[in-house]
């Protein structure tokens, strides 16, 4: 019956023609078929009832639900935005296909390619069953239902956010947001309040419940963190959240897909100079928005300041809002640092609150940092500038550095915290000063690599995807080795890996459970800073290249 | 003192090869301090090639480009400032405003405080883009995008002009505007070099033109020596009073004309036909059809337009 529907048709046959696409199916497929090799067991004989293929099992699950959160939200997040500023959604809109086809063409599409995506891990899966001590109905069968609601749920919310962005990198960037809010904060609750009871208690449960996290651990049987929350729901609740997110956000979407809806007066600007308001909006704003900017002062990168001009979020006021955000946030995470450093320990909480940190920075760093060059090649303002003689040094001065000050504003909002650590047990100094430098490296990795994609990449889409993929890969993907220590990964192997990754020093350095075994700093700063210093090479080499005649 | 017929822009012998493909074969024109020159050529014909070898985003393979004597491809950061370039795409910027737009090109360009700020209002007035300093430059209309693009390329006081479609997509006001801000330039002594595809209006401003396909140069002179070498024949219209008297006046036509093909309308009642005659020989056609009894409404020369010469030198193109 779908396969008659043209928007499906055209989006699954055009996805599945694409290299990207190969690419990704070629990846799972690797990985899985890896993690399944490295785990079989060398012995002759092994014993049905032990653990030996749940020790496949639970890393290749963890390892699949990433990739299902790394790469489905990807495609539907540039779907609609895309066809809106090429001008092809209106075309659709005003032919007779119904704007449930549109949707249901799109979300089915998407579907279809998670469901390809999923089956290449099925040998994998197999293998676990063919060790024994894995069966279909508790274990592999639950896994493929959860990993494809999974899909269902990322497409639906991909396309919500798409329809209302003006720009594919900022429907990436707020689709993956919505993601890791629904996979992660959603547990916020229960953590937060702990196990509650009544009305409340059930409400927090179904919030928890939109994350795939109590399903993994239910499934696999894992008892971490959800337990310790008090976390009661499982795969069927998962499924259940699944249905009720995906149904209310197609409902709005469908909803949205009218050409009356979409035709949005483009903001014309507006300037109001000696007003009675303009007091009123300084007492409000602190910076009056309406007010006429003065021009780039001479001691400033011009690129730098344009950078932050151009940004949605980088006018000053926007970004005086967005300082206080951080600080609700940071004193929000500093009275959580002090109940929490007092009753469970600084272990229990550090770890939380340095993963909580570099979320924030993988989340918004890529998405600044892989919009650097690629956005103006993509506007034709590159063109512009090569035409002009201001030299490729200080291009790249001004981009890298208007990035970097955001996120080291963003970084030192949320750092009061760890001040509250100090005060509580003063002894945690020193161990506090390196995980304020092993997040200022990742930091810098953060901003690095993504403007080194973003030099590489035509469209902004593209640039902001591969950062995230890469970035995800060193920050969670060695974060899945350290899941599957002891075996196949020995602990030196784990510890060479995990050095990639700061945020693993930074969580070794506060002796978070599970990486109190490993000495990560100062090695992992000077690697850290390796791989800063050579995508900053490439990166110049690459702006250089891009400045001079063809 | 500068002699303004000395040439500003020039190219001398300008090739330019991606691999086998030649996308520009020894171009050598010129144009002079206060000139327009008029680009023309179809889709993939070295307009833009040649243009990028000029502004210094592309170097020849052999051949020489100079501006004001300065070589294009050898000391490309003077270049930059001796020309102001406008290609075809805008190059806007999000959420920037059009006086902080010019005002971060005016810091690139090194202007300085009340300096840039006056430059900018001085280049606001000239495109007549002073009451849009405040929009956003995503939210303007093409037309608007187009001048504020032309202030911006004004911004460091340049030579030369180097504008790319500047008429691309612009309604017939649009244009009527533009027109006059370029003619305005060339008036205060810019150079200009003007590339569209819309001829007629080209043909209004431009002083000299060049005629380019398939990467090499057809035509290249004063506007009106580039027509006459390429429409030699001209063409001559005859409106008569009376619908019956056209085939009559057709065939007092064909003595004179012999062979000349004379195209006829009887709904405009009018013949049409080329021809190299004198003024002495269409004088006596006139006079044979009116002593024939015939009433002529009218007897006129219809001028050769550059769509004319253009179509004739892509044609020849084609055949050769």
């Amino acid at each position: 019956m779908f396969w008659h529907n043209p928007i499906f048709r055209r989006e699954l046959l055009g996805r599945l023609r694409s290299w990207k696409t190969l690419a990704a199916i070629l990846a799972v497929a690797i990985a899985s078929s890896v993690l399944v090799l490295l785990r079989w067991p060398t012995d002759g004989t092994i014993a049905i009832v032990s653990q030996g293929a749940m020790l496949v099992f639970r890393p290749l699950a963890f390892a699949l639900t990433l990739a299902v959160m790394m790469l489905v939200p990807a495609f539907p997040a540039t779907s609609l935005v895309a066809e809106r500023r090429k001008g092809t959604l209106g075309l659709l809109l005003n032919s007779p296909t119904t704007p449930l086809q549109i949707y249901l063409g799109k979300l089915l599409s998407n579907v279809s390619l998670s469901l390809i995506l999923i089956s290449v891990s099925v040998p994998a899966l197999c293998a676990c069953l063919a060790m024994g001590g894995v069966s279909l109905i508790d274990h592999v069968g639950p896994l493929l239902i959860v990993l494809l609601a999974m899909a269902i749920q990322y497409s639906a919310v991909g396309l919500w956010i798409s329809l209302r962005s003006s720009s594919s990198d900022a429907s990436l960037r707020w689709t993956y947001a919505a993601v890791l809010a629904l996979a992660v904060l959603s547990m916020g609750p229960l953590v937060l309040a702990g196990n509650l009871s009544g009305v409340v208690g059930f409400i927090a449960q179904w919030i928890t419940a939109l994350s795939p996290m109590s399903a993994l651990q239910q499934i696999t049987g894992v008892q971490g963190a959800a337990s310790t929350i008090g976390m009661s729901t499982g795969w069927i609740e998962f499924l259940g959240a699944t249905v009720l997110i995906t149904a209310g956000l197609g409902v709005v979407t469908v909803r949205k897909l009218d050409p009356i809806l979409l035709d949005r007066a483009r903001p014309t600007g507006k300037v109001q100079t000696g007003s009675n308001q303009s007091g009123f909006r300084k007492i409000a704003y602190l910076v009056d928005p309406n007010k006429r900017k003065s021009g780039i002062p001479i001691w400033l990168n011009p690129v730098m300041v344009k950078e932050f001009r151009t940004r949605k979020f980088g006018r000053l006021h926007w970004l005086i809002r967005l300082v206080s955000l951080c600080a609700i946030i940071s004193l929000m995470l500093t009275a959580l640092a002090a109940t929490g450093t007092v009753s469970w320990g600084v272990e229990r909480i550090a770890g939380p609150l340095v993963l909580m940190q570099v979320a924030l920075l993988l989340l918004v760093g890529p998405s600044l940092g892989a919009n650097l060059i690629a956005a103006e090649v993509e506007s034709g303002g590159w063109q512009i500038l090569r035409v002009t003689p201001i030299s490729a040094n200080r291009i790249l001065v001004g981009k890298v550095m208007s990035v970097f000050w955001t996120m080291l504003l963003i970084l030192l909002a949320t750092l009061p915290g760890y001040a509250v650590m100090s005060y509580i047990q003063p002894a945690l100094g020193g161990q506090v000063s390196n995980v304020i430098v092993s997040l200022l490296v990742a930091v810098c990795m953060v901003v690095c690599i993504s403007s080194c994609v973003s030099a590489f990449s035509k469209s902004t889409s593209a640039a902001t995807a591969t950062s995230y993929g890469i970035l995800l890969i060193i920050f969670a993907g060695s974060l899945l080795v350290w899941l599957a220590r002891g075996k196949p990964f020995g602990p030196v192997l784990v510890e060479r890996i995990l050095m990639f990754n700061p945020a693993a020093a930074a969580l070794s350095e506060m002796k978070t459970p599970g990486f109190e075994q490993y000495s990560l700093t100062p090695a992992s700063w000077w690697v850290g800073c390796s791989i800063c210093l050579l995508s900053i090479a490439i990166l110049s080499l690459r702006v250089w290249r891009m400045t001079r005649p063809d | 003192m500068t002699n303004t017929s000395d040439p500003v822009v020039q190219t001398q012998n300008l090739t330019k090869r991606y691999g086998e493909f030649c996308a520009l074969d020894d171009l050598t024109i010129h144009v002079s301090r206060g000139e327009i020159l008029g680009f023309i050529g179809p889709n993939g014909a070295g307009k833009t090639t040649t243009i990028k070898i000029l502004v210094g985003l592309s170097r020849p393979t052999s051949g020489t480009a100079s501006i004001t004597g300065v070589n294009c491809s050898e000391n490309a950061s003077k270049i930059k400032r001796l020309v102001g370039y406008m290609p075809d795409k805008f190059g806007s910027y999000d959420n920037m405003r059009v006086r902080e737009y010019l005002d971060f090109f005016g810091a690139i360009f090194g202007l300085n405080g009340k300096a840039r700020q006056k430059r900018i209002d001085e280049v606001m007035e000239i495109t007549d883009a002073t009451y849009m300093q405040d929009k956003f430059v995503e939210s303007l209309s093409h037309g608007m995008q187009q001048r504020v693009g032309i202030a911006r390329t004004l911004l460091h006081d340049p030579e030369v002009l180097i504008l790319d479609e500047p008429a691309n997509g612009l309604d017939p006001k649009a244009r009527i505007e533009m027109r006059e801000i370029l003619l305005r330039l060339a008036a205060e002594g810019k150079t200009l070099i003007v590339t569209s595809h819309i001829l007629p209006e080209l043909a209004r401003i431009c002083d000299t033109v060049a005629i380019i396909t398939g990467g090499r140069l057809r035509a290249f002179g004063q506007l009106d020596e580039v027509m006459r070498d390429l429409c030699p024949l001209r063409n001559y219209e005859v409106q008569l009073v009376e619908i019956d008297d056209m085939e009559k006046a057709n065939q007092l036509l064909q003595q004179p004309l012999g062979d000349t093909q004379i195209s006829v309308s009887k709904q405009e009642r009018t013949l049409r036909f080329p021809t190299a005659d004198t003024e002495q020989a269409l004088a006596g056609i006139l006079q044979s059809l009116v002593s024939n009894g015939i009433q002529v409404a009218q007897f006129r020369e219809v001028a050769s337009d550059l769509e004319d010469a253009f179509l004739s030198v892509a044609s020849g193109a084609k055949s050769s």
